[in-house]
């Protein structure tokens, strides 16, 4: 991955449009990973957050 | 969960078990202390137990014991009552029951004449007192073996199942002084059952659970990600099962049997009975063995009859039933809108997948990097008939210690409403020719929030890059550029992304092993 040349962007990002829209559908409530999903809804944490307690 | 204390109108301890409850037969399972979930073996050493109640004299047969009764003493023997279980008169399907009691409508229920206790006159019972019986034994069977009360279990379901049918087994759990502390369903008791051994590695992938039961079958297609599970497509056939298989070798020997003897011991009902419960037998030989032998004693009008049958001859006469198992699973896959490359494993779950050759075909079907996890492809596969009760009793470890009301608020439709991404989220590299290569970070129907992490090696002189956050696999939308300039020769770059709900999208690029790197964020499309 090289930088083509003649990039240049402000603080070195560009932003160049949004992600595409989500589908709804049914996580199935079962297994650590999902429990650990369920916590962070419940108490609205974030992954770093959780990380820390 | 953890975190919130304070146990208020706790009726003392929970001990939990994996129950999973099946038309044929069910099985109870618990996790030991090492974490480690095992099947139970009923007080007759059966680890599949049929899920049939007998009476004989007001005594109460169950399991193998009850099933042998469907010869000698077929009006008072309940079996295949799971799926009637909540359901109207109407809609259920009494094929299954024909050789045994039937159902009948009482009220708005089903219901079940027999003569279990000592008065002459036969007594009605409903399908949810049936349920409650018979989870009474299991409930008794894994008390006896643990040694200890067993009240709290988790049950597992078809993916179908209504809301009528999961409130009218919790109620005949209740009933039988057991709290289900949650229903599961069964393809993904049997993928957590796999993801559970302690040497697993949790990845993102594409499951294909196919259930072959005894009298219905059911594929589900599911995704991984993050140990997270999404069922995308489902499949049902009830009339597809092992019994199908097993007509295929009554319907062999009797074939036999007329040559030698001119009587079809198929028009007789005791010798229907008996042909059936033995060739069920001589089937599941010939999924161990390659020969296998069927003998009954006076089948018909007093004649003994034994035969042998190889497993070339059975697979050959089973070729029709085999292609429809694999049609239902090819439909399962066609239904996701997938495509068999896409899937990388086949979990082969119920009784009917120890089939050899169910496994050797589904081979034949999808890629060779396709992990068709059966006993006979797989040396590191569990064994197909335990999967659902050990996915349950791992899942019942998990959360016997919560509070009722904690479990109800974490299973609530508010927390699995999840929104997923619809469509993968790369890492292109971009190098010097302006040839990219797409790396997958985060999968296409993951769960959000998501986050991710990964490394990626830039070219050996170091310098100058650009990372390229795209969407897509076969259509590509840049969503960001990323410039990391002096990376080091032979250095890599690490690329964090976190998504939210809201699709929000925060991402970090940093060279490993140096500070700070370039953070960004990107909107929500709908902001």
């Amino acid at each position: 991955p090289a930088l083509p040349e003649g990039w240049s962007a402000e603080k070195d990002y560009k932003v160049l449009s949004a992600l595409s829209s989500a589908t709804q559908r049914n996580v199935e409530p079962v297994g650590p990973h999902f429990l650990a999903h369920a916590r962070r809804k419940r108490h609205n944490r974030t992954f770093s957050e959780d990380d820390r307690i | 969960m953890s975190d919130e204390t304070g146990a208020a109108g706790q009726a003392g301890e929970r001990f939990a078990i994996g129950i999973s409850f099946g038309n044929s037969s069910s099985s109870i399972a618990f996790t030991g202390p090492e974490g480690k979930a095992e099947v139970i073996a009923n007080e007759e050493g059966d680890r599949q137990i049929p899920s049939i109640l007998s009476y004989v004299e007001s005594e109460e047969f169950h399991g193998t014991q009850a099933k042998a009764q469907l010869v000698r003493n077929s009006k008072n023997t309940v079996g295949f009552f799971r799926d009637y279980l909540g359901k109207d008169f109407k809609s259920i399907d009494p094929t299954p029951s024909h050789q045994s009691a039937h159902p009948q409508q009482v009220d708005s229920t089903v219901a079940f004449s027999i003569n279990d206790t000592e008065s002459e006159t036969p007594s009605t019972v409903t399908v949810c007192e049936i349920t409650t019986r018979h989870l009474r034994r299991l409930e008794k069977s894994a008390s006896d073996f643990l040694g200890k009360k067993v009240n709290a279990a988790v049950i597992t379901v078809p993916t179908n199942f209504s809301d009528a049918q999961r409130e009218a087994l919790i109620a005949a759990a209740k009933n039988a002084d057991i709290e289900v502390l949650q229903l599961i369903h069964e393809p993904v008791a049997a993928l957590l059952a796999y993801d559970a051994r302690p040497d697993a590695v949790i990845e993102d992938k594409l499951v294909v659970v196919a259930d072959f039961g005894g009298i219905r079958s059911d594929v589900a297609v599911v995704a991984s990600r993050g140990g997270m599970y999404t069922v995308l497509a489902t499949v049902h056939d009830y009339e597809l099962g092992g019994a199908n298989l097993d007509q295929v070798v009554i319907d062999h020997f009797a074939k036999e049997f007329i040559k030698k003897h001119k009587v079809d011991p198929r028009g007789d009902a005791r010798g229907l009975a008996k042909l059936k419960l033995e060739c069920e037998a001589t089937r599941k030989a010939l999924s161990i063995g390659t020969n296998a032998t069927l003998s009954i004693e006076s089948l018909v009008s007093g004649i003994d009859y034994g035969s042998t049958i190889n497993r070339t001859r059975y697979e050959l006469l089973s070729g029709k039933i085999f292609a429809q198992f694999t049609g239902l699973i090819e439909s399962a896959v066609k239904k996701a809108e997938l495509d068999v490359l896409d899937i990388d494993e086949v979990i082969l779950a119920g009784g009917t997948s120890h089939t050899p050759k169910l496994a050797r075909l589904l081979e034949s079907i999808f890629p060779e990097k396709t992990k068709i996890l059966a006993p006979s492809t797989s040396p590191s596969a569990i064994n197909p008939s335990e999967l659902s009760a050990r996915g349950a009793a791992y899942q019942a470890s998990l959360i016997q210690e919560f509070e009722t009301e904690d479990i109800e608020q974490s299973i609530h439709p508010v927390v699995t409403a999840t929104p997923h991404l619809s469509k993968t989220i790369g890492v292109q590299l971009v190098s010097a020719d302006e040839s990219t290569i797409f790396r997958p970070l985060v999968n296409a129907e993951t769960a959000l929030p998501a986050r991710r992490v990964a490394q990626y090696a830039v070219p050996k002189a170091g310098g100058d890059v650009l990372v390229r956050i795209s969407e897509g696999e076969r259509e590509i939308k840049s969503i960001a550029e990323v410039a990391i300039k002096g990376v080091k020769a032979g250095g890599k770059v690490e690329v964090t992304i976190n998504i939210n709900s809201d699709l929000g999208v925060q991402i970090t690029a940093r060279e490993v092993g140096e500070k700070g790197g370039v953070r960004l964020a990107v909107e929500s499309p709908s902001a």
